[in-house]
């Protein structure tokens, strides 16, 4: 929809940042102006104390992002090709898959992988631990793959019909159509939904911290319940929301961005 | 009890595929699963209509010609479609409410509860996508239909409220259903400040009894439930209001 970049507020406006950097400065103005005269610099030190914990934590988050959307990528994928499938009970079990894991609230699914997984495996004498992050990679990856199935699906269907008859004139294999003329056309289609998929589950790992895991914004709260100051707690959760903004929103302008290429082509 | 009788029975008839619901033999975990249930309904019934009303308001700042309130518009836009909503909602309760207790001290209570908090982040998150499509379908309006209105002579309110918006409405209709379902699900973040929602009062049985799998079957079995229920309305409207030659 970015066709018409004359009218205002299209999102092609220039970029957020000075008003962000307003906005930072007024949350600052706030906190020092609810604490009076309690000498506001005491806050700022302690939040540069804690930074170096809270990139710490937001690296576990970006860890946690990238594996549960490379297990979703590739599940997805498979349950996507599965959902073209020519017999009928495999394209109503990957149907059921998928509308399952796209409803379900993500925090529940994270509480599922959590408790319903046991806390080691027991692989013939072997024990492997298991761990709390592990498991929320799983939880996140569940409705991650079920999306991409469905981004996959959606992109394998927009490819108009009249390209596969073509390329059947021409003599080419089901698999040669598939690998030649359909995919190389999907992947472009999938990226920006896949994009913004990879920055919803990003912004998602932040439930790691309700099931016990050392993230970001644990990381925030142990920060905040130390120094219980009230001009410090507001610090701190606009900082958090700061890191997961300044790392989600260059993801989605860029999207925008590949969105209007792909449009002008 | 008239209709423990059958509870046992239905209990007995799950315990045979390996499930064990006898929480609901229990008067007290019943009744708190059911307050769960209540309480997450009326969440969704608060914030599904408060985030159409938000998203309207900030759709129009989006789409003013005035600077000064197109860009503090989209900032917030931005900032809210690019955070978690656990972190808004920390921002909100954790911050904002401490301050305005603080501001309140010692006079009449603060008239904002965990249950306010959640109703106002959720529907100001997601009124933030909701912005986002009616946005789009207001670009969706053809040029040509605009200037075939004007050369019609209607007034420009005129041309807004009887051409521009009903049209708007139909191509965004989608994506607000979607968003609306997104909604529903997202009222579970409720149970991270301690609101009695039917995700909440779950935890607090299954940390007494080992029926984790159970009650998550349940949470499900309610969110797809209430999700079906939006986008069935959704998709009623649609057909209801779909026009000749427009939308699809």
């Amino acid at each position: 929809m970015a066709h018409d970049t004359h009218h205002p507020g299209t999102g092609q406006d220039a970029p957020l940042w000075p008003w962000l950097a307003a906005a930072v400065a007024a949350l600052l103005g706030l906190a020092a102006w609810t604490q009076f005269s309690a000498s506001p610099p005491v806050a700022l030190q302690q939040l540069a104390k804690w930074l170096p914990t809270l990139l710490l934590g937001l690296g576990a988050n970006i860890g946690i992002s990238v594996l549960a959307m490379a297990l979703g990528t590739v599940a997805g994928l498979l349950i996507g090709a599965l959902s073209l499938s020519t017999l009928a009970p495999v394209r109503g079990a990957t149907r059921l898959y998928v509308q399952v894991f796209r409803n379900a609230p993500v925090l529940v699914l994270v509480y599922f992988s959590t408790y319903v997984f046991p806390f080691e495996l027991q692989l013939h004498h072997w024990r492997l631990p298991f761990p709390d992050w592990i498991k929320v990679v799983l939880g996140l990856a569940l409705p991650a793959s079920a999306n991409v199935a469905e981004i996959f699906r959606g992109a394998v269907q927009s490819i108009p019909s009249a390209q596969w008859e073509a390329a059947q004139s021409l003599a080419l294999s089901r698999r040669d159509i598939f690998r030649l003329v359909v995919l190389p056309q999907c992947v472009r289609r999938m990226l920006p939904p896949w994009m913004n998929l990879y920055a919803s589950i990003t912004m998602a790992t932040s439930l790691a911290s309700l099931v016990g895991v050392h993230d970001v914004v644990d990381a925030a709260q142990i920060a905040s319940n130390t120094v219980s100051r009230t001009d410090f707690t507001a610090l701190i959760y606009a900082s958090l929301l700061l890191l997961f903004f300044a790392y989600c929103y260059p993801i989605a302008r860029a999207t925008q961005a590949l969105e209007a290429r792909h449009a002008r082509h | 009890m008239a209709d423990s009788s059958w509870l046992q029975e239905a209990v007995q008839a799950t315990r045979a595929l390996g499930l064990n619901y006898a929480f609901v033999l229990d008067a007290g975990e019943r009744q708190a699963f059911a307050r769960g249930l209540w309480v997450t309904l009326q969440l969704c019934a608060v914030t599904l209509p408060l985030s159409l009303l938000a998203g309207v308001g900030l759709a129009s700042g989006l789409n003013s010609p005035r600077a000064w309130l197109r860009r503090p518009t989209r900032v917030f836009v931005e900032l809210t479609r690019n955070t978690p909503t656990l972190v808004q909602l920390y921002c909100a309760f954790l911050v904002l409410n401490l301050l305005i207790n603080q501001q309140l001290q010692g006079r009449a209570g603060n008239p904002l509860t965990p249950f306010a908090w959640v109703v106002i982040v959720v529907a100001l998150h997601k009124a933030a996508f909701h912005a986002e499509a009616l946005r789009a379908g207001l670009q969706a309006v053809p040029a040509v239909t605009l200037e075939a209105a004007r050369s019609l002579g209607l007034s420009s309110r005129q041309l807004l409220l009887q051409v521009e918006l009903p049209l708007a409405l139909r191509f965004a209709l989608p994506s607000l259903v979607n968003n609306l379902v997104d909604a529903v699900k997202m009222t579970a973040v409720a149970s991270a400040i301690a609101v009695g929602d039917v995700t909440y009062e779950s935890i607090m049985i299954w940390t007494q009894r080992d029926n984790v799998l159970e009650l998550l079957l349940l949470i499900l079995l309610y969110f797809g439930l209430l999700t079906w229920g939006v986008s069935r309305a959704g998709r009623w409207l649609e057909n209801r209001l779909r026009m000749p030659g427009y939308g699809t």
